[in-house]
């Protein structure tokens, strides 16, 4: 792969400072329909011309990934805005298919896990819709006992929030542990990284959660998500589920 | 028994299934359908340590083509039995307990979600399952622990518990990389037969592959079983529901113990790592013990008794009595499960009445006052140090008779001996009417004690790991040079006999009320309350952290 291709794909699987370019999208677009096309679409064309370039990554460029997805999982630590947090651990995740990228892994599994850690985000960022309709920001610290005010919201909430930082049964979980697997044996230092990335997720995602649900509610009279649109959230989150099982069973 | 141990894990899932989509139209009927279940997993797990104690083969069922495999063999039944029976118990004390509490039904869900997981976690007999396992636990204890959703201070602590269960989980998913990159498969069977029939085969970065993944186990099992310095979460988790601290202190805080016995093929191959579990586990008994005695929050002394309990078990296996942490655990879980489950009624009472009883324990031993009468000293010190050995040589030679010959063996009676000692000495000072007829009493419960400890212990050891050439490999692995061990037993021994004759001639001329409390022992007192400034560090380091990610934010101008 040339220097020029890996520019490309370092586009769309983001590599900092070319992240910053999707970043920078992803906050101009306000419209959730907008976002999650683009939360869809980005990294699957990165995945696309990664093929089509004949990849054959060097090692460098594996140590650029994970430093992308280190600082922007470390960066989404004290992230407040919920549409700014959603980017940068999208970023920090598409990092990580680099290490994916170089191992066995096929096209279409390849294709699947890169859905698999979109979905959740994509479910995020309507979730943060909802926010800023009942509230006018989806942003943290701002209001907070939701758990108690918004009950099926933030049920929704804590789940997709699981989903995104690759909690197990999700297909992020496979991700991860794909990625882990395939560098452990050969690199230490890289199968630690990327499970440092892990925990910054985890610490981000929990912080998140912390700071939206936990305490006792300051505004009432908020509008919860209807039964049919839970049940809606609940269908997609087992959806997700049922890959993430599915996937599993293709470790190797 | 297939069916059986798939039922294991599936029936609490589907109690949890069930509870969800009812829990909204009836708290009750949540409560009632978890203890439903949990009696029937419960005779389950009876059933099937039955089936294995009557001499059923180990036999194994598989959910999907390379994972999802469930096993039943003597390690992962009685674990199971251990906790549905625990389970069980706190569902049945919940119902009560959290009537008033909202989310009701919910609570039952977690616990059931809860109970699947573990049962999963200790009959998983695949690396995928145990991983899959292994992490959920950390999650769905983060959401039990914070049930209580206006608490800031309860998801602050069950945050704690979160993030130091991550720092295992990494160890784990790294050491099952690297055993599936060496053997090629996720079974844990196929990769423990590989390891026997030819250890020491692989290596990785310089070390052999037994080496570094006995390491990385050690570090899972160190946060599982709250270890020095990764101990912080234990003692603060008390604004969890009661019933979700019984069950932590009782079960699932023992994983640590359990993933030990599971790797043990592993273990027998190191060549170090045991010695560090001992020393790690040694450090975290006495540092837990220490911190316990500081306390004046019944809660949180029961959190640094569990934590110096968990040092105990893992120095247990450090020593290679890998079937005594066992042992350990399951008894330390059920004193551990009542204590907790008891406290708020101890506390209720205290409140009304404070029942202070007005005989000679409890002034001997909450206000020290102790006799002026007092025996012979010389004759004394002989009693202290003499008959507790005497029991416990005489205990475990009944057991086995080559009992001695395992180093690790020889540690543990030096504690049993400590112990016994302690126990004489206290009695020596206390206000009686016949000292003798007490001491005749105590050396009795001491003997009876050490007995059934012997006996129960060896009853554990041929039941989880009947290979009597496996037994002596896991004392083996356990060993350090015998010149050493000589040395280090010879000058143990005389440090103890020289410390108890000191103490006794010191309380016999009462040297020990005329000492001045020094500047160094209140500095030492200041540390030990300030809990060795460990929580402070990590705050600090959080603090430090997020000031980092702030300023790299505002560096890149949040993009």
């Amino acid at each position: 792969m040339s220097g020029i291709s890996i520019l490309i794909v370092g586009l769309f699987l983001p590599l900092f400072p070319l992240s910053m370019i999707f970043n920078e999208l992803f906050s101009r677009f306000t419209s959730a329909k907008l976002r999650i096309a683009l939360l869809i679409v980005w990294p699957q064309v990165g995945i696309i011309l990664a093929y089509l370039f004949e990849v054959n990554i060097p090692d460098w460029v594996i140590t650029w990934a994970l430093f992308t997805a280190l600082l922007y999982a470390f960066r989404g630590l004290t992230l407040r805005e919920i549409g700014l947090w959603t980017s940068f651990i999208a970023t920090s995740s598409w990092a990580i298919l680099w290490v994916v990228l170089d191992s066995d892994t096929t096209f279409s599994q390849l294709m699947f896990y890169t859905l698999g850690l979109s979905l959740p985000l994509c479910l995020l960022v309507l979730l943060c819709g909802e926010l800023e309709k009942q509230f006018g920001a989806a942003y943290t610290g701002l209001y907070n006992g939701l758990a108690e005010s918004l009950p099926r919201f933030s049920g929704v909430l804590v789940f997709v929030i699981l989903a995104v930082v690759a909690t197990p049964l999700f297909p992020g979980f496979t991700v991860m542990l794909t990625a882990i697997f395939s560098t452990s044996a050969s690199s230490i230092i890289t199968g630690v990284t990327i499970s440092i990335v892990w925990l910054f997720w985890t610490w981000a995602g929990a912080r998140l959660l912390q700071d939206l649900i936990v305490g006792t509610p300051k505004e009432n009279g908020k509008v919860d998500l209807s039964l049919n649109t839970t049940w809606a959230y609940t269908a997609a989150l087992g959806l997700l589920i049922v890959g993430g099982i599915y996937s599993i069973g293709g470790l190797s | 028994m297939e069916m059986l141990i798939l039922l294991l894990p599936l029936l609490p899932l589907f109690s949890a299934a069930l509870n969800h989509v009812s829990y909204k139209q009836a708290g009750h009927k949540a409560a009632k359908t978890s203890v439903a279940f949990g009696v029937i997993n419960f005779i389950l797990a009876v059933a099937l340590l039955a089936m294995v104690m009557g001499g059923d083969k180990t036999s194994q069922v598989a959910l999907f083509d390379s994972w999802g495999i469930l096993i039943a063999d003597p390690l992962s039944v009685l674990m199971a039995l251990l906790i549905s029976g625990i389970s069980l118990i706190v569902r049945i004390y919940s119902i009560k307990y959290m009537i008033e509490e909202a989310g009701y039904g919910r609570f039952f869900m977690l616990l059931d979600l809860m109970t699947a997981t573990l049962l999963l976690m200790v009959t998983a007999g695949d690396l995928i399952s145990l991983l899959v396992a292994w992490h959920l636990v950390g999650v769905l204890l983060y959401f039990l622990l914070g049930f209580d959703s206006r608490s800031h201070t309860a998801y602050r602590y069950a945050f704690w518990t979160l993030i130091t269960y991550r720092v295992g989980d990494i160890a784990l998913v790294l050491a099952a990389g690297l055993l599936f990159h060496a053997y090629g498969t996720w079974s844990l069977s196929e990769i423990f037969a590989a390891v026997t029939e030819n250890p020491g085969a692989h290596q990785y970065f310089g070390f052999v592959l037994e080496e570094l993944v006995g390491f990385l186990l050690a570090i899972a099992a160190f946060a599982r079983s709250a270890q020095f310095f990764l101990h912080t979460w234990l003692p603060y988790t008390m604004d969890g529901p009661t019933p979700v601290s019984a069950l932590m202190h009782a079960g699932i805080v023992n994983a640590g113990g359990f993933l030990i016995n599971r790797f043990s093929p592993i273990f027998i191959q190191t060549e170090s790592t045991l010695h560090l579990l001992f020393i790690v586990g040694l450090v975290t008994a006495i540092i837990g013990s220490v911190l316990m005695l500081t306390q004046n929050d019944i809660k949180k002394a029961l959190g640094y008794s569990t934590m110096g309990q968990m040092g105990f078990m893992i120095m247990e296996c450090g020593l290679g009595a890998f079937s005594l942490a066992i042992y350990h655990l399951i008894a330390h879980g059920l004193f551990k499960g009542t204590l907790f489950l008891g406290a708020g009624t101890v506390i209720n009472k205290a409140r009304k009445h404070d029942g202070v009883p007005q005989d000679d324990l409890y002034t001997f031993v909450v206000e020290r006052q102790s006799a002026q009468q007092r025996q012979p000293w010389l004759m004394m010190v002989g009693i202290t140090l003499a008959v507790p050995i005497i029991i416990l040589f005489l205990a475990h030679w009944l057991v086995a008779q080559n009992f001695f010959q395992n180093q690790g063996a020889i540690v543990l009676l030096f504690f049993g001996w400590i112990t016994g000692a302690q126990l004489l000495f206290t009695t020596y000072r206390m206000h009686t009417q016949n000292i003798w007829r007490l001491i005749g009493i105590i050396i009795l419960s001491f003997t009876v004690i050490v007995l059934g400890y012997a006996f129960i212990s060896h009853a554990f050891d041929l039941f989880l790991y009947p290979d009597a050439a496996f037994r002596e490999q896991i004392y083996a692995a356990a060993g350090i040079d015998i010149f050493w061990f000589n040395v280090l037993v010879l000058l143990t021994t005389a440090i103890i006999v020289a410390s108890w004759v000191l103490i006794y001639y010191s309380e016999q001329n009462h040297m020990s009320e005329q000492k001045k409390i020094t500047q160094w022992w209140i500095r030492f007192y200041a540390l030990i309350s300030r809990e060795f400034y460990i929580i402070d560090f990590y705050s600090w380091l959080t603090r430090t952290i997020f000031k980092a990610a702030t300023r790299l934010n505002v560096l890149l101008r949040w993009r």
